[in-house]
Formats: C-alpha cells, structure tokens, sequence
C-alpha cells in the first residue's frame, strides 16, 4: 500500500552545527492487511519518516510510493488514509461534535454520515460524553481518543498512527489497543508507531525496528522472537509435595527429566525460553 | 473549492468562539464615547467630526484586528501542528490557503460591518449627510484590512511573529504617506530618490490609494475611475499576495 524506497531526510540546521540526518536511506513496504509496529527510541526517525509519509515534510533523497490501491493519485490516496499525530492539539474553541464535523466534511462525508459514523464510534473511545464539550477542556487523553476517532470517521483503509498511546491512562491504552487490533481484525492495514515495545508485541504482526534513522530490523514479530529462542528450559515441578522450577540447558533437558521421572517428582511444564520483544530490542539496540 | 468553503467555515466557527469580535464591541463602545466627547466639545461642524474620528477608528481597528488574526492565521495552525489534521485529508494545501483566508476575510467583513454601522448610526443622528463617498470609504476600508491581512499572512509564511508584525506596520506606514512624501520639495528636487518611490508602487501596496478620507470629510469630488482603479488595485494586490502564500505554503515543510 506505502513503500519506502532508499528515503532520507536531512535537516539542515546551521552552519556552525552542521546538517543532521534523521532518516537514512530507509526502505520498507506496508502490505496490505498487516498490523505493523514502528519500533525506535525517542529521535530514531519514527516521526520523521511518518510526516514523509504523509507528505508533511519531502525527503531529502528517495521515493515513496502510494500504492495503487490507495488510489490514482495523492487526492485518493489521502481519501483511503487515516493519521493520527503525535501531540494532539486540536481547535480550542471548536466542540468535539464540531471537530467531527469539520473533519468528515473535508473528507467527503454529509454531517448526516459524519453523525451516523460518530454514533458507531463514540460509545467504543467513551468519549460520547464530552462530544458537545469545548475541545479546550479535554485532557490529553481525551484529545487523544477524539483524534482516534476522527482518524477512524471516513473508513480509511490505512491508518497511520504516530505513538496513539502517549499520555493515555492504563485502562485507556487497553481500550485503544483493543480498537486498534478490532481495526486490524477488519482487514484494515494498520501502521503504529511507538517507543513502547510491548504494545508492538501484543498488537502487532510485522515489526520495523529503527535506530539513528536506519533500518535495524524488518520482519515479523514471530520470526523475530523464534530467532531468539534461548538454548534452554524453564521446567516446573512437584517433588515431596514443594512445587520447583529450575532453568536447565537443552543439552541436559532429556536426562533432567528422566532423573526428575525415576525420583517420581511430578514434570508440571516444559517450556522453552525465550526473549521477549522487548529484551529482544534491547539487544538490538545495545 | 468546496473544501475551501468548508475550511473558511470552521475558521470563522473558530474566531467567532474564541471571542476577538468582542474586541470589536468594545472598539465600538469606546467609539461612540470617543465621538460623543469630540462632538459635544466641538463649535463649527461637530458631525463631520464625528465622521473624522469614526472612520479613522474604523480604519485603525480593522487594520489592528487584521494584524493581529492573520499573523496566527497560517504560524499557529503549523506550530500547534493542527494543520496536520487538515492536509492529511485529501485537501490540497492551496485550498488550506484559501479556507483559512476566506474564513478570516469573513471575520473581518463582519468588524467592519459592525463598527461603520455604529459609526453611520450616531453620524445620522447627530444630524450628519449622506455623501455618495462614505460607503466607498467603508469599502475601501474593508478592502484595505483585508490587504493588511494578506500581507501579514504571507509574512508570517517566511518568517516569525513579530517580525511579520513589524514588516507590515512599517509598509502600511509606508504605503500610507508615500504620496504625501513624493509631493515634497526634498523628492521633487530629487530625480533618483523620485525613482525609487515611483518604482515603489509596482512593488509594494500603495495604502494611500484606500485612504479618500480627506475626501468624504471635505465632501471633494473624487472621479469614479480612481475608486473603481484603487479598488482593482487592491483585489489584484490581495490575489497575487494569496498566490504567492500558496506558492511558499506548498514548498514549505511542516515540521
């Protein structure tokens, strides 16, 4: 749907400090159908490359091309495409109906489909209460969902998300992530950029690992942390009634097991260790 | 268009929310007082003075809530990232321009049309006549306040805030005394410096051309070829000021 070809982007800052280079020579594809996380640090390059993305900032070098399944030409292509920024600052002084409102028209919607579709949506983001609120008196977290919501109003087919769940409470994140994987589920393509690594884990089905502006890692999550399955097992036990767990190597397993067998202790689990996403970035990123 | 229409509508949503037209009202109230004052402490011809002082406030304000809207008009949406929202949408950045210009350009008709009615209003009841010039005054005075803000537009688009302020207070002040300048024996007697100043006009806004002030107070006769002339100036200068937002906005990265 969206491929990065070799894209760069260098900001130019002054001539004593130079020229910075925040995205270098990045190239990646999103397929369509996929749920895939954009993993970096802080200043890695994830908003960067998402503002070229949206043909906020143009690259310095490289080529991005919008599928042509997004559309003929970038009018279309931005019809099938939902973003949600960063920081969400809104119109102050607009209500949250108005907001709807303003951004379903530009769009394409009638305010009858906007209101049809804020219906559908409001009660899933609880925000339904606040709709008819100045804009200027939600929270972060609010703004955050009424984002959310207004990325979701004209049904893009990909969506584009630049850290959806800064700033928003435990039970927040855990009803947006619910969204986020209802959006998936429904076939939409779904781009989710973050610092948080267990979201990626927990929404995700492809992972894009970014560091200092290039591409470290770009597979799936799976494969990932199948290429990173630790050469031992962590082996639960019952022995004299005291429940036990030991990590043995692989090496060993066969003949711990057979000794725990003869000794008559009752084997509760065998279950090979692995990294999780996150150490797994670490590792990278160290 | 249509997008450009719905962004001009929301725009004046906005304004009109966040209360800058009541800095209008009060202009008016302290207009009327300021008048009232000027009226009763005047012997001779105490209505043309409550013209003098009502379209010069007209002016003055609609200049001043120019300025100050439309130096946020394009820097604001940019640095509080709202216009993300806008041209992630399948809306072009030239129909950004022209939404938010048009929505401003709303806001101001409405100032202008609120202050010169209070301005009319107490000029007819004091007993002040019609003169076929004073609508083209407020026309002109509209006109002008709606130059000013693309001025200041297409400054903010180059460079910061205050800066943008400063640029367009100082050619307003230039574009208004131009004439007077050029009349004086110091330019006449001067072939080169008479140069540049003519070579001004082609250049930068001749806001003395908006400006028949002197004109309604002394009830002169000012030919319709030179209304109709600064009026087209003015729509041209506002037009190629709005392209050229459009041309620097669509170049312009929004980081």
């Amino acid at each position: 749907m969206l491929e990065f070809i070799e894209v760069s982007k260098v900001f130019s800052s002054d001539i004593l400090k130079g020229s910075f280079t925040a995205v270098d020579n990045l190239s990646f594809k999103i397929e369509e159908g996929t749920t895939i996380g954009f993993l970096g640090a802080n200043g890695a390059g994830k908003t960067t490359s998402i503002k070229m993305a949206m043909d906020f900032i143009r690259p310095t070098s490289g080529e991005i091309i919008y599928g042509s399944k997004l559309g003929k030409n970038r009018m279309d292509a931005f019809s099938n495409m939902g973003y949600l920024p960063e920081r969400p600052f809104f119109y102050p002084h607009l209500k949250g109906m108005e907001f709807c409102y303003y951004m379903g028209e530009l769009s394409g919607l009638s305010r009858a489909e906007v209101r049809k579709r804020v219906d559908h949506w409001a009660p899933k983001f609880k925000i339904s209460f606040a709709l008819n609120r100045l804009l200027k008196t939600y929270s972060k977290g609010m703004l955050q969902r009424i984002g959310f919501l207004v990325t979701l109003l004209h049904d893009p087919s990909l969506i584009i998300l630049d850290e959806p769940l800064a700033g928003v409470d435990p039970v927040g994140r855990k009803e947006l992530k619910d969204i986020i994987e209802q959006i998936s589920e429904e076939g939409k393509t779904v781009f989710f950029s973050s610092h948080i690594v267990s979201d990626v884990e927990q929404i995700c089905d492809t992972v894009l690992f970014i560091k200092d502006g290039r591409l470290v890692f770009n597979g799936s999550v799976d494969s990932i942390i199948n290429d990173n399955i630790k050469p031992s097992s962590l082996v639960r036990y019952r022995e004299g009634g005291e429940l036990k767990k030991v990590q043995v190597s692989d090496n060993d397993k066969t003949s711990f097991l057979s000794r725990l067998l003869n000794q008559g202790a009752e084997i509760l689990s065998v279950e090979q260790e692995r990294l999780s996403l996150e150490q797994i970035f670490y590792k990278v990123d160290n | 268009m249509k997008k450009s229409i719905t962004i001009a509508k929301y725009t004046l949503l906005e304004v009109l929310k966040s209360k800058i037209l009541y800095n209008a009202i009060f202009l008016g109230l302290g207009l009327l007082l300021i008048t009232y004052i000027a009226y009763s402490f005047t012997y001779g011809d105490p209505s043309r003075v409550a013209l003098d002082f009502g379209l010069g406030t007209l002016s003055l304000s609609s200049v001043g809530i120019a300025i100050f809207i439309g130096v946020g008009i394009l820097s604001r949406e940019i640095e509080s990232r709202t216009v993300y929202m806008i041209v992630s949408r399948p809306v072009s950045r030239s129909s950004f321009i022209i939404g938010k210009y048009l929505g401003l350009g709303a806001v101001l008709i409405l100032n202008v049309l609120l202050l010169s009615l209070i301005t009319l209003s107490l000029y007819s009841f004091i007993g002040g006549e019609y003169n076929y010039l004073i609508p083209w005054a407020v026309a002109l005075t509209l006109l002008e306040s709606l130059l000013v803000l693309a001025l200041v537009g297409t400054f903010s688009l180059l460079s910061g805030k205050i800066l943008s302020v400063m640029y367009t207070i100082v050619l307003y002040v230039l574009g208004n005394s131009i004439s007077s300048a050029m009349s004086t024996n110091f330019v006449e007697n001067r072939p080169g410096f008479k140069a540049i100043l003519e070579a001004y006009h082609f250049v930068l806004p001749a806001f003395y051309k908006l400006n028949i002030k002197e004109f309604v107070l002394y009830e002169n006769l000012v030919e319709s070829s030179y209304l109709v002339g600064s009026l087209i100036y003015c729509v041209i200068y506002i037009l190629a000021l709005v392209l050229l937002s459009i041309f620097i906005f669509n170049r312009k990265n929004l980081d």
